[in-house]
This record gives C-alpha cells, sequence and structure tokens, in this order.
C-alpha cells in the first residue's frame, strides 16, 4: 500500500502550569494513543467536538507539536526523529489552510506577499513568484485586480480563497485543512467545498480536513475518522459511517446534525398558527 | 393580536467614515412580526440581517442613519432619524450575542453577570437577582452551580446556555438571537436552537432569530424572511416557504446546504453579496440570478404567492410578467 501518512500510537499533550506558588509543571494530554495511516490520493476528514483533539493532531502533522510518544511517519520517515533540514524538506511537501480567515491573514501585507510566501521561504526569485501568485489566484477564482489589495478589503469568502492559494502554491503532495467552512456563510461554504473538490480533481493531492461539521466532512472526505476526547471512536468510509454507525458518539453526532426539515420531515417538527 | 414588532418602510445606512456617502444595509422594509411568533431573517453576510435585528434591540451604533419607522409593541421606536429606545432596550426586547465566548467578562461570574443586568434593568437587588438568576438557568437546563463560575469553566454550549437566561431572567417580551450557534460546535448547536423554541412556545416569548441557514431556521421559526441586499425578497410560513420556495434566491439558498446522507450536488450561489451604496429600485438579486428578465431592472412588487396564507415573494417571474 501507498502510505503517505502514518501516526503510530501516538500520544500527545500540551505543558502547562498548575499553581502559582509551585509552579508544577504538568502535561495535558490530549490525544491518546492515537493510530490510523492515510494512503496517496485518499480525501479524510477528522471529526470531533471542540477540545477532542483535532487541532492537535493537525499540529502533530505539522510538525509543530512533538508527541510524548509514538511516531509520526510522512513518505515512511519518522518525522521528530529527523534532522531539522531534512523534516523542512518533507514538511514542505504539505500545504496548510488555518482555521479563521480573519485572524491568519497579514492585515498589512498585499495579497501577492501573503500567497507568496511560500516560494519565498525556498528562495524562489521575486519575478518567478509573482507569476505564479496570478495564476494561483487564477485556479482558486479570485480576479488578478486583488493582487495589490491587502487582505482587509476582502470578504470572508474571498479570504478563504486567499488562504487556499498560498497552501497550493507551491504545488504539496498533501492538503491540509483546518475547519476550511466553519467561519463562512452556507453559501459561500458550497462554493469553497466545491472550489477545494476541483483542487482535489485537479492536482491529485492528497487531502485531511478537520471539521466539527458532519455535512462539509461527507463532501470533501471518503473516508471519516471521528475522535472524541482523544480517542479515535469510530473510522470507516463516508457511507458506512453515515448508514451504520457503529459508536453511540457517532448515532449521537448524526442525530444531532442540523437538516433542512422542511423537505422531508417537517410534519415531525410541531408549528403553530 | 398583538404586533410585537412593525416595521414601516423602514432603511437603515452606515456613514462611511469619510462622510462621503451612506452604505445602506436596509432599504425599505416592511415586516409584521406577531406577539408569540419564533421569526427567522435568514440571509447572507451583508444582507443586512444584523442590522434590521440590531435596530429591534435598540443597539444601533451612532453613525447609523435611519428612516421610516419602527413600532416595538406599538410604541414607536425609531421615527425617521429619532430614535428612542428607552424603556425598550434590555427591558422590553432582549438581546443574545453571536460568540459566547467574547461576550461574557472573563473576570465576572455567572452570578454577577446577572446582577449587573437585572440591577440596571430591572433595579433588582443582590438577593432578588440570585433568585431570578437560579430560575431562569433551571429553565435553559443548567445547573445553579454554575452561578459561581467563570465564564472560561464553561463550555461554549453552556455559555450560550447563560446567555439565553439572562435575556430570560430580565422579563424581556421579544428576544434577538443573533446568529446564536454559529461559534458553537454542530453537535451543540441542535440544543441550542432546540432551546430557544421551546421558550418561545412555553412562555410566549416572541423569538427574532438571525442566520446564514435555513436548517436552524426549520427547527425553530415558524415565519420566516429571506433577505437579500437589505431587502425582503421572500416571506411566509417557515412550512410553506422551504417546501415551495419561490424566488430563485431561495431555491439556490437552499441548493447550498449540505443534507447529510444525501448526496447531491452543492450549488453554490454565483458571485459575491454586494454592497448597496445607492438606493436604486432595482431587483437585488438581478446579476446572479440565472432566470433574469430584462424586467428586472425594475424592484418587484412584494407579491402574494398562490393561495398560501402570508407567502409573499418579491420577483417579477412570479407577478405574470414572464408569459408576456
Amino acid at each position: 500500500m501507498d502510505s503517505i501518512l502514518e501516526l503510530q500510537r501516538v500520544t500527545a499533550g500540551y505543558k502547562s502550569i498548575k499553581g502559582f506558588k509551585s509552579l508544577i509543571k504538568r502535561v495535558e494530554i490530549v490525544l491518546r494513543d492515537i493510530s490510523f495511516t492515510v494512503e496517496k490520493g485518499e480525501r479524510v476528514a477528522i471529526i470531533g467536538e471542540s477540545g477532542s483533539g483535532k487541532t492537535t493532531i493537525l499540529r502533530v502533522i505539522l510538525g509543530l507539536l512533538k508527541p510524548i510518544s509514538g511516531k509520526v511517519l510522512i513518505y515512511g520517515k519518522d518525522l521528530y526523529s529527523l534532522p531539522s533540514d531534512q523534516k523542512l524538506q518533507i514538511l514542505r511537501r504539505i500545504g496548510y489552510v488555518p482555521q479563521d480567515p480573519y485572524r491568519s491573514l497579514n492585515p498589512v501585507l498585499k495579497i501577492k506577499y501573503i500567497v507568496g510566501e511560500p516560494l519565498e521561504a525556498v528562495g524562489v526569485e521575486w519575478r518567478h513568484i509573482e507569476e505564479r501568485a496570478s495564476e494561483v489566484l487564477k485556479i482558486v477564482g479570485l480576479p488578478q485586480s486583488i493582487i495589490n489589495d491587502t487582505a482587509e478589503e476582502l470578504s470572508g469568502g474571498m479570504r478563504q480563497r486567499v488562504l487556499i492559494a498560498r497552501a497550493i502554491i507551491a504545488e504539496p503532495e498533501i492538503l491540509v485543512l483546518d475547519e476550511p467552512t466553519s467561519a463562512l456563510d452556507v453559501s459561500i461554504q458550497a462554493q469553497i467545498i466545491n472550489l477545494l473538490n476541483s483542487i482535489y480533481n485537479t492536482f491529485k493531492v492528497t487531502m485531511i480536513t478537520v471539521t466539527h461539521d458532519l455535512g462539509v466532512a461527507q463532501y470533501l472526505a471518503d473516508r471519516l475518522i471521528i475522535l472524541k476526547s482523544g480517542k479515535i471512536v469510530e473510522e470507516g468510509s463516508v457511507d458506512e459511517v453515515l448508514r451504520n454507525p457503529k459508536s453511540e458518539y457517532t448515532k449521537s453526532l448524526i442525530t444531532s446534525y442540523l437538516q433542512i426539515t422542511g423537505i422531508n420531515s417537517l410534519n415531525n417538527i410541531k408549528i403553530r398558527g | 393580536m398583538v404586533l410585537a414588532v412593525r416595521a414601516g418602510g423602514i432603511s437603515i445606512g452606515y456613514i462611511d467614515e469619510e462622510e462621503e456617502y451612506i452604505v445602506w444595509a436596509v432599504r425599505g422594509v416592511d415586516l409584521a412580526i406577531e406577539e408569540g411568533d419564533a421569526f427567522c431573517l435568514v440571509g447572507e453576510s451583508g444582507s443586512g440581517k444584523t442590522t434590521f435585528a440590531s435596530a429591534i434591540a435598540g443597539i444601533l451604533p451612532p453613525h447609523a442613519v435611519t428612516r421610516g419607522k419602527l413600532y416595538i409593541f406599538d410604541r414607536l421606536a425609531i421615527d425617521e432619524s429619532t430614535w428612542n429606545f428607552n424603556g425598550l432596550r434590555g427591558r422590553v426586547v432582549s438581546y443574545i450575542p453571536q460568540n459566547p465566548g467574547t461576550s461574557l467578562s472573563p473576570f465576572l461570574t455567572v452570578e454577577d453577570h446577572f446582577y449587573y443586568v437585572l440591577r440596571d434593568t430591572l433595579r433588582y437587588d443582590r438577593e432578588k437577582s440570585r433568585k431570578a438568576a437560579m430560575e431562569a438557568l433551571l429553565k435553559v437546563g443548567l445547573d445553579r452551580g454554575v452561578l459561581e463560575d467563570y465564564p472560561h469553566e464553561l463550555s461554549g454550549g453552556m455559555q450560550q446556555r447563560v446567555l439565553i437566561a439572562i435575556a430570560l431572567a430580565s422579563n424581556a417580551k421579544i428576544i434577538v438571537a443573533d446568529e446564536p450557534t454559529s461559534a458553537i460546535d454542530a453537535n451543540l448547536r441542535a440544543s441550542v436552537l432546540q432551546l430557544l423554541g421551546r421558550l418561545n412556545r412555553e412562555y410566549r416569548v416572541t423569538l427574532l432569530l438571525v442566520t446564514h441557514d435555513l436548517a436552524s431556521t426549520s427547527i425553530v421559526c415558524n415565519r420566516l424572511a429571506v433577505m437579500l441586499a437589505g431587502k425582503i425578497v421572500e416571506t411566509g410560513r417557515t412550512i410553506s416557504v422551504l417546501r415551495n420556495p419561490q424566488h430563485p434566491y431561495t431555491k439556490m439558498l437552499l441548493d447550498c446546504v449540505p443534507l447529510l446522507g444525501v448526496k447531491k450536488p452543492l450549488k453554490p450561489l454565483p458571485g459575491e453579496p454586494i454592497q448597496v451604496v445607492e438606493d436604486k429600485a432595482i431587483c437585488p438579486f438581478r446579476e446572479r440570478c440565472p432566470r433574469a428578465i430584462d424586467k428586472c431592472v425594475e424592484e418587484p412588487p412584494l407579491k402574494p404567492v398562490g393561495d398560501e396564507e402570508n407567502h409573499y415573494v418579491k420577483c417579477w417571474r412570479l407577478t405574470g410578467v414572464e408569459s408576456g
């Protein structure tokens, strides 16, 4: 099998300081014994509520948080035991779209600098960067005219497109998305979902999405990993999990999902008047 | 029949920083919300739904300009450019903000939050406010133990419940909830919405829910209005609008909501929401509408739909022009 990413019994957490007098350092464990594999070209979604450790998983994958125990294998190499230059080599093959488009863009930088940053970091010449930046802006459906604007002038949906453009400019093989639509309107959400899927189809990337929204996951993934309090409670294909959920937690996620009840089952809902 | 909110041709705009022009967020809206209704304003960012809701809650910013009239329980709150929310704001109308995490002070306990609100609105003392707080917390399904907690000790869903309880304790007749579920997890949304629906049914509180999500509407509200570029383009009973949407915008809005377990392609709305500077009388959806006709440069009237009671739509296509 062609596994591109593998987490082997990863336990991770954050240091915290409890008590002012003693200053005892403690480690708050967030992820407990997490193992999963992502194949090349797969679309995987990690689902969980706030505090379940979804973002922590991404931090571990992105090389930002060293796990307490366990291994993170990317292209078969143990990320955290590599020397830092080789680690960077591997991390450059990952594109990352952060969570909040309103807080993830530098408000004073022009869009071309924001989008070109990943190339600038690897020492590409500026004239090539500018060319490439306008190419990716076209791919994500933004007008060329914004290239000299700052992010302040853009709407939420446009900001999210800028973040996606920045993530794909260096032609990554893995695309990691942290809640790509949770800050957006439903109508813009649909635009972004379709854009991400067309990027997936054109560039044949491996896509890992973190979300708390099953509806979004259904469109952005083929396989779901359901996380609860730092543990994987269920894993399987989208159809399998939605049709036939095994764990109680998944069942409750599905039943509490907000549907438009007007279409099939509005009769079940009491309406006065 | 008592009308909780009556808006007559109300327009609300914001003066641009250089005071060169006014951006009109709400443009000539006529709306009546009956007492005891659970009414929903649906629309995308920039459609003016939050502006309209904050006008009802009496919390318009000072650089807002208004035209038209707004009555709250037959009291004139906005009369052209004069506002009079004294005795209404916080007492008759209460407001639940969007983001519970940033709306509660990190240095005050839940009990203090209740006290400062109830002291100012109802002149309650400590003891009375504590009693009212405990009653309200019970109604929203929280333990009285949270009174001593600080906001950071509560989860997002609990914080939102605290805010709802504060709105309840002030004995408000109208609760305005601005996107109450957009900042909390998907699995908690249903329970917060169901709570709002229950309060509306059991305590006869008039509810005005502001959201961009038609799914939330269908759970709580019995009536809805779809807003677009500051105008209401379709309004009616939730059941009839969702089963039988007439305006192309409403139809497209329904198409972009994911349905769990149903593989249908998502059809996003084309284009970005527009900002209206000039108050031209055109159909606001014209440029993004796949079915636009020549007539659409004029503003369509709000016409009733078929035999459905109270179902109105603002579209030339449905007023017989199509055939001609």
